[in-house]
This record gives structure tokens, sequence and C-alpha cells, in this order.
């Protein structure tokens, strides 16, 4: 009686060791996985940042100004040439 | 000696006791009777030996665990520092005006490096942009540590860890780049090689533009992955991203149109504020000359010089509605009130005055809208030193600003006490004061508001700012009226007219100060100052240009067209309703001549 008692508690200690390796490799492989999405967190913000610049270069005023001008040709609007709606339509 | 002897006598004994049929427990041996203490002996000895090994255990569990603990987390645990990215500065549209990215520093431990064979280094130093002798000059060095240059482009960088020269190696840092340039320089300002503010809102906010670093503690592995936390990560903290009051659109055109007019009139420098009235905000503020914040490598005074904000000049007549402004508010005078103004000169004691054009008997209104320096005199003088030193108080001259920009200064506005007649006199049109341009700009805040005040921003405000009275709404709108006529067609600053708007605003033309003297021959400082459009004014701009040296030097002929190109563009862009009619403006061949 004492010898079966004491073999199942060596198999259910035997068991939770193995799954208590198993969870250690789980937490290693997530905490790895969740290391790489951060990076990948980080670069994408960098990205990102990147990109604004860009787009704030690319719309700067004296570039539109000067491409509006010189490539298509388009002169500022002034009152002169505007007719102006008001909302009752008069 | 005993013992070899009792075994050697035993010996045999026991093969014979064996032989004999002698049973074990029975031998002859074991009854030999040793004495007592050599069995303590050895029970003593292995106490001691386990007691030994207790005291150690001991020791190194309890006493001195810390410390080993300490020596073994060193060889696999590692501090990481977690960088934190300083925060963008946008207009108030968003779009971005500073932002930083990181770069590499290369660095170089010499002694390795002037290993490496000539042509590689050569190689290195046509990546870095320097010569051959330049790289040496700096690897000639006792030290271990050396940059060989900063804020190296990640490209760049990539190229030089492929060369694989021992002994170099990076370290990551941050560039800021100013997508903007010249145009927003002396708002934004510029940061030092270490990120941090140097000039402009960058200084100014400092605190929250900068994040804070983080760090971590971490167990690696044989192949540098990171293992596990062994401790509560720090943190990083991004700095805050700033919102600044600054529309880019009005931005770039402020800048532009200042930029034709300094060119065009050969002026030294030049200024310009663009404040919107109902919310305080600075919608744009440019100067010339300007500078580049991304590339400094030659940078002079002139160029990084806010003029707008750490300049003071003498404002000449843009300050003569303030004393016409209080000789309404108390009553003393009405618009309609007449003052003799010939033969257009006047002695204030010792002192002359004089107009630019002798014009008899003219109005209050009049006096303003031909800009008159004797009129202007003998409304001030019939007033108390001390009411006139108030209003100037009151709308900020002489006081320290309160927006939070660096280097932002209070101008001068002596005591009334020691004011004398003819400075009473001088400064009602603007002679003897000293104003920042923003100073001006906002104490014109009075007019255009309906007579109250309110805080200027450089960050985006969205809840409009309770104003504080300082005329009544009345006297403010009698000067608007006035100011109005000043761009008229009649008035010193046609030029100032804006199509499909009404403007209103004043000129200023005044000398130089050099050394606490007139500069001679005289240098002029032109100006205007107005808002637009007059119906509900939504702009107040200020220009200032410095020293103009073409054919005319008068502030309407010079910083009147910058306000009315600036207006026309901004309001158009801001879709304000146009509240005149008149699409044509008509600018006369003479126009009226300008006091001073």
């Amino acid at each position: 009686m004492s010898g079966r008692l004491t073999f199942l508690l060596a198999a259910a200690l035997i068991l939770c060791a193995l799954s208590l390796v198993k969870a250690q490799y789980q937490s290693r492989r997530l905490f790895i996985e969740l290391e790489r999405a951060q990076a990948q967190a980080g670069q994408l913000d960098l990205e990102w940042s990147q990109l604004q610049l860009d787009q704030s270069r690319l719309g700067l005023h004296a570039r539109i100004d000067a491409l509006a001008r010189r490539d298509l040709n388009m002169v500022p609007v002034t009152p002169a040439r505007t007719q102006y709606l008001t909302v009752d339509g008069q | 000696m005993m013992r070899a002897a009792t075994r050697a006598i035993a010996r045999p004994a026991a093969r014979t006791a064996a032989a004999k049929g002698v049973p074990f427990t029975a031998s002859p041996v074991l009854a030999v009777q040793l004495p007592v203490w050599r069995s303590r002996l050895v029970l003593f000895a292995l106490f001691a030996a386990f007691c030994a090994l207790v005291g150690r255990a001991l020791w190194l569990q309890g006493i001195s665990t810390e410390f080993l603990q300490k020596q073994g987390e060193s060889r696999y645990a590692r501090t990481l520092e977690l960088p934190a990215t300083r925060g963008k500065i946008t207009d108030r549209n968003g779009q971005v005006l500073a932002s930083s990215l990181p770069v590499k520093a290369i660095w170089a431990i010499p002694e390795d490096v002037l290993q490496t064979p000539p042509e590689k280094l050569a190689a290195l130093a046509g990546l870095l942009g320097m010569s051959d002798a330049d790289l040496r000059g700096k690897l000639d060095s006792d030290r271990s540590f050396v940059y060989l240059k900063r804020q190296v482009e990640q490209e760049t960088a990539d190229k030089i860890a492929k060369l694989g020269i021992d002994g170099i190696d990076t370290r990551r840092e941050y560039k800021r780049y100013y997508p903007e340039a010249e145009v927003m320089a002396h708002v934004v300002g510029f940061t030092s090689v270490e990120d941090v503010g140097q000039d402009g809102m960058e200084l100014a906010q400092q605190k929250t533009l900068a994040g804070s670093i983080g760090s971590r503690r971490v167990i690696k592995d044989r192949m540098g992955h990171i293992v596990e936390d062994i401790e509560a990560v720090r943190e990083p903290h991004d700095g805050k991203d700033l919102v600044l009051s600054i529309d880019s659109k009005i931005q770039y055109i402020a800048y532009t149109k200042l930029k034709e007019a300094v060119e065009k009139n050969q002026a030294k420098a030049g200024a310009i504020v663009v404040l919107d009235v109902k919310t305080g905000e600075v919608l744009a503020l440019a100067n010339l000359p300007s500078y580049d914040p991304n590339n400094r490598a030659v940078l002079s005074g002139a160029q990084l010089r806010n003029r707008v904000m750490t300049d003071t000049f003498e404002p000449g007549s843009t300050l003569k509605p303030f004393t016409v402004a209080l000789a309404l508010d108390t009553h003393r005078v009405t618009p309609e009130t007449t003052f003799q103004t010939a033969p257009g000169q006047m002695y204030i004691g010792p002192a002359l005055i004089h107009d630019a054009e002798a014009r008899g008997v003219l109005s209050v209104a009049e006096i303003i809208k031909y800009s008159s320096n004797i009129g202007t005199s003998k409304i001030a003088l019939s007033m108390p030193a001390q009411e006139m030193w108030d209003m100037f108080t009151d709308v900020g001259f002489g006081q320290q600003p309160k927006f939070g920009f660096p280097g932002a200064v209070a101008g001068r506005v002596r005591p009334y006490k020691s004011w004398r007649p003819i400075e009473q006199a001088t400064m009602s049109y603007g002679q003897g004061i000293a104003v920042s341009l923003i100073q001006l700009a906002r104490a014109y805040m009075i007019f255009a508001r309906d007579g109250d005040e309110i805080p200027l921003s450089f960050q985006r405000v969205d809840t409009p700012p309770i104003g504080q009275r300082v005329i009544s709404e009345k006297t403010a709108r009698e000067v608007r009226a006035m100011l109005e006529t000043v761009a008229s067609p009649g008035g010193t600053a046609p030029k100032a007219q804006v199509p499909g708007y009404r403007v209103g605003g004043k000129t200023g033309t005044a000398y130089k100060v050099v050394n606490g003297g007139y500069a001679l021959p005289h240098r002029y400082i032109a100006s205007f100052c107005g808002f637009a459009p007059v119906s509900d004014p939504r702009l107040i701009i200020a220009v200032m240009v410095d020293e103009p040296t073409g054919p005319v030097h008068f502030g309407g002929d010079v910083a009147a067209p910058v306000f009315a190109d600036v207006a026309a563009n901004a309001l158009r862009s801001m879709n304000v309703t146009p509240d005149s009619s008149v699409t044509n403006i008509i600018i006369p061949a003479g126009g009226a001549a300008e006091g001073m």
C-alpha cells in the first residue's frame, strides 16, 4: 500500500517537474516573441516619424508654390477674379 | 605505529581464526580493547569537518549571498538603456516642424583602429566625409575613446559597419530634423547635438519635449538573446509632442513677403508677427536674415537674432493711436475736436518738433489720418504724465512679457515722474520709448478687440481667453475707424489696402538709436501695425523693416505693402468673409506725406 502511494507521488512529482520545464520554456519563447514584437513596434514608430517628416517636406508651402507656378502655370487667386456667394444666394 | 603493529599481529591471527572455523563475531581481534579517546578523536574530527561544512554553507548562503549573487548576475545579467524620443513640434494643423530620428555616433578605440590597413582607413575617411589626414589626426590620441563623427545617418553607419574595422563602434543618438528650415527657424529654434533645446520653443519647452530614458535589467543567454527581466522595467517616457499656434501656411506667406520687401528695399533686416485677434495665438513670426537649423555650420549673430521678441526699437507714429485713445477714453476730446497744427512746427521749451507737412486745423481723426506730430503732442500735453504712463503700462510696454519665450524683452518706458514736457510730447508719437515688435502687435489688441487685452500664446489655444479691459468699447471703435482712414487713398498708408477687405493700421518711421543717440546720417526703421478686417478684426499684423536703403524709407511705402500682401493671403487662407465690395484698390500717386 505504502509502496504504491510512493510510486504515485513520485509519478506526480515527475509530471509536475516536466510541466514546470515546459512552462518555463513557454514563457521564454513568449518573452522572445514579445521582444520581437516590441522591436517591430519601435521600428514602425520610427518609420511613421520618417514618413511624417517626408510628408512635411513634400508638403512644404514653398515647394507647392514653386511647383504650381512653374509646372502648372498657376497664379494666385485675387478678389477681383473671385465670385463670392452668400448663404441666402444673393 | 601502534595501529600498524596491531594490524601486523591481527592479520595472521584472523586468518588463523577463520581457518579454525571461529565465527567472525567471536574473533579475538574484536575483543581487543582500544582506548576510548581514539574513537572520540575520530568522532570529534568528523564533527569538526561537518561544522566547517555548515559554517561554509552559512557563509555562502547567508552572509555573503548578496555579493555572490551580484557576481553571478554580472556574468549573465545586463542593464539595457531604453531610449526616449524627443517630442515632435507641429504647427496648429499637425504639420511636423521638428522631429527626431535616430542616427549613429561613430566612435573609435584609436589603438585598435590604427592597426588596420591604410586602404580601409581611406575608405572610412571617405564615408565620414573627411580627409585622410583629418581622420588620422583624430585617431592620433592617447585616449581610448574618440568620437570620429556624430549624427551620422543610418545608411552611412551601415556602410561603415560593413568595412569591418576593428575598434570602430557606433552609439545610438538622435538628430533633429526641421523640414521648414529657415522659414520657421526663429519660432521653433534648434537643439544641440545632445538633443537639448538651445533656442526658440525648443528651449522654452525643453522640459516637456525631452523624454526620460528608461532602463531594464535582463538575463541574456549565451547567444545574447534576452531571456527574462529580473527587475521591474523602468519604462522610458517619450517627450510630449508640442502643438504650436503657428499656421505654417500663414508663416510661409509672412516669411516670403517679408523677404521680398527686405530685398526690394535693400534693408538690413526685417521682422513680422501675425496674431489671431480672437485667441491671442501667434499665427506667424518671421525674421530676416534667417538661418537653416538643419545646417548650422556657419551662423552669425544677426541670423540668430529674433527681432520680433528680443529687439526693441522706437516705434514712432505707430504709438499715436494710444495717446489718442487715452484722450478719447477720458473724454478730454472727441474725434471731432480740432487742433491747430499750423505752421507745421512747434516749440516745446527750447525743443522744436515738426510735421512732415503743415496742414492747419485738424480734427483728432485727421491727426491720426495724416499722422501729425504736433496734433498728437498737443493732445498729450493736455493729459497728466501718469495717465499716459498707466496707459503704456496697461498695454504691456515696458513690462516683461509673460508668454514664455526665451529672450523676450520688456522694452523701456521711463517712470513718468522724470518726464519733461518735451519728452511727454515725443513719447506720444513714439520717440523716447522702446518696445519690441510683439509688444506693439499685442498692444493693438485693444483696438482690434473692442478695448480689452488677452495674453498671447505660442501654443494652440482651444478656448479663447477672457480679456482684461483697458479702454471702453466705444473708444476702441472710434480709434478703429480712424485707423481705417490711414489705410485709405488719402491717408499715410494707402498701400496697406487689401482688395475685398477693410483694413486699419498705423505707419511708423523712426530714427534708429545707436549708442543712446540718433544715428547720423539718419538711419530708419519703417514699421506698420494693423488689423483686418475692420468690421470684425481677425488678424493683427505688425511689420518692421530695419534700415531700408532704397529710394523710400517711410513705413507707408516699405512696411505697409508687406502688411497688405500678408493680410490678403492670410485672410483668404483662413476663409474670412470679405467685408468690402472694393476689389480693385486705388493708390494715389502722391499719398499723404508721413510724419515720423
